[in-house]
């Protein structure tokens, strides 16, 4: 997978690593069992210290996102649902609160909100899907 | 010698060219395995810091301590634990490469040949030729080579990357990263003296700017892009004048006002929202617009 660092997100570098994986493996564009890029060549893509990365891999192995296999790498963990479900709600629950300041902020209605919600929630579906299709095509 | 001995501390450092100030009461402190920058404009200190630090120039007063050993009493010593890449890079003329690296690596008790080989490759550099052949990004690229090599636990960079092309800057960056922090990287400390700050942004976990001998501001860089934010908002009417505690510097065009905040990005942010703007967005600061923002205001 591809990874975008941006230095004016204000998020901590390793953390922006680990939002990717976790979006990567939401879409579909990670799928269970895939590897992620070894640490050394990633850092020198990217041009950040090791440690920033291998920080942020040894976060997801602790969230159980991803597995470490010793001498082969890190993979993606099959079962998405070990993070445990008021951790996963929590993990949301921030996001969630930011997008509403917003949505208050730009003065988008309730129920303009909640179709909007819908409506990328149906988007997401239909990528998952094709990404789906792709890999059964591919085998 | 214990985990927590710093890989490099200074204590109230002063130096002086005669009458001329160059360094002045510098504090900082570098733990194992961190990659620490030091920034400032030319003439702000960091190279006279850098040579105090290599004892190549006595401190006037203060201490320096390279894993707690003083570098002006134990020079071998504390060299033993460092290498060194100076911003301009001098070789005997007459050696070829191999000759360069046969007689640097007599004087350290390890040389991986492995390293060597492998970045010769990657700089496609010739180790019979002769290093007054070579052009200025060459000789970065074999002073690099030869400071990687050894395996130190403290790589010292004094502005590594100034005129150099983009590629060769790129290249270098990618081996401090790659080739020096491969093998224990818990334990590969870099000391890096640079003003093209963007370059080394993503390598770099702690700062300290320098200005005028001394430091002022030292901070962590995840930290310091969480507190640095640059607020833009534009309003209806042209913005009343707010009083806002915390803005470093406010700037207004026509209806828009832009705000360098330090740490107190949310209350004003708060602030501006209870007048109604049309926008308002914020975003970090880089590492090198908290350099000019700490230096212009």
């Amino acid at each position: 997978m591809l990874f975008q660092i941006s230095y004016k997100s204000g998020k901590p570098i390793y953390l922006q690593l680990v939002d990717q994986v976790k979006a990567a493996a939401a879409s579909g564009a990670l799928r269970a069992g895939e590897a992620l890029p070894s640490i050394r060549p990633l850092a020198e893509e990217l041009r950040v210290n090791r440690n920033t990365v291998a920080k942020a891999y040894s976060e997801l192995e602790n969230l159980g996102i991803v597995e470490t296999q010793p001498g082969r790498g890190c993979f993606l963990k099959s079962n998405n649902g070990a993070l445990r479900k008021d951790a996963r709600r929590k993990l949301l629950i921030t996001e969630i609160d930011q997008a509403l300041v917003q949505a208050h902020h730009l003065q988008v209605p309730r129920k303009e909100l909640l179709e909007l919600i819908q409506e990328r929630l149906e988007a997401l579906e239909e990528k998952r899907r094709v990404n789906k299709e792709t890999k059964n095509e591919e085998a | 010698m214990n985990e927590s001995t710093p890989a490099i501390q200074m204590e109230n450092l002063c130096y002086s060219y005669g009458r001329a100030e160059a360094v002045n009461n510098f504090n900082l402190t570098v733990r194992p395995g961190r990659c620490y920058g030091l920034f400032g404009r030319n003439g702000a200190g960091k190279t006279t810091t850098m040579k105090c630090l290599l004892n190549l120039l006595r401190p006037k007063r203060g201490n320096v301590r390279v894993f707690g050993i003083d570098p002006a009493k134990q020079d071998v010593a504390a060299k033993k634990r460092l290498s060194y890449v100076p911003d301009q890079v001098a070789f005997y003329p007459w050696m070829t490469i191999r000759e360069t690296f046969d007689y640097l690596a007599s004087f350290r008790e390890n040389w991986n040949q492995k390293t060597e080989k492998e970045l010769l490759d990657r700089f496609r550099l010739d180790a019979s030729q002769r290093t007054d052949a070579l052009s200025k990004g060459q000789r970065t690229q074999v002073a690099l080579i030869a400071a990687v090599c050894p395996e130190t636990e403290l790589l010292v960079l004094d502005e590594p990357t100034s005129g150099l092309d983009p590629i060769v800057r790129r290249e270098f960056i990618e081996t401090v990263i790659g080739a020096y922090q491969e093998g224990h990287p818990g334990s590969r400390t870099i000391f890096v003296s640079t003003h093209l700050i963007s370059e080394f942004e993503g390598l770099i976990d702690e700062f300290t700017i320098m200005d005028a001998g001394r430091a002022v501001l030292t901070l962590e860089s995840d930290h310091a892009r969480e507190r640095y934010q640059k607020i833009r908002a534009r309003f209806s009417e042209p913005p009343p004048k707010l009083a806002l505690e915390g803005a470093l510097h406010v700037q207004t065009s026509g209806r828009e006002l832009e705000i360098i905040a330090n740490g107190a990005a949310r209350s004003i942010e708060d602030h501006l929202r209870a007048q109604n703007p049309e926008s308002l967005s914020t975003e970090s600061l880089t590492l090198e617009e908290i350099f000019v923002a700490t230096l212009k205001s």
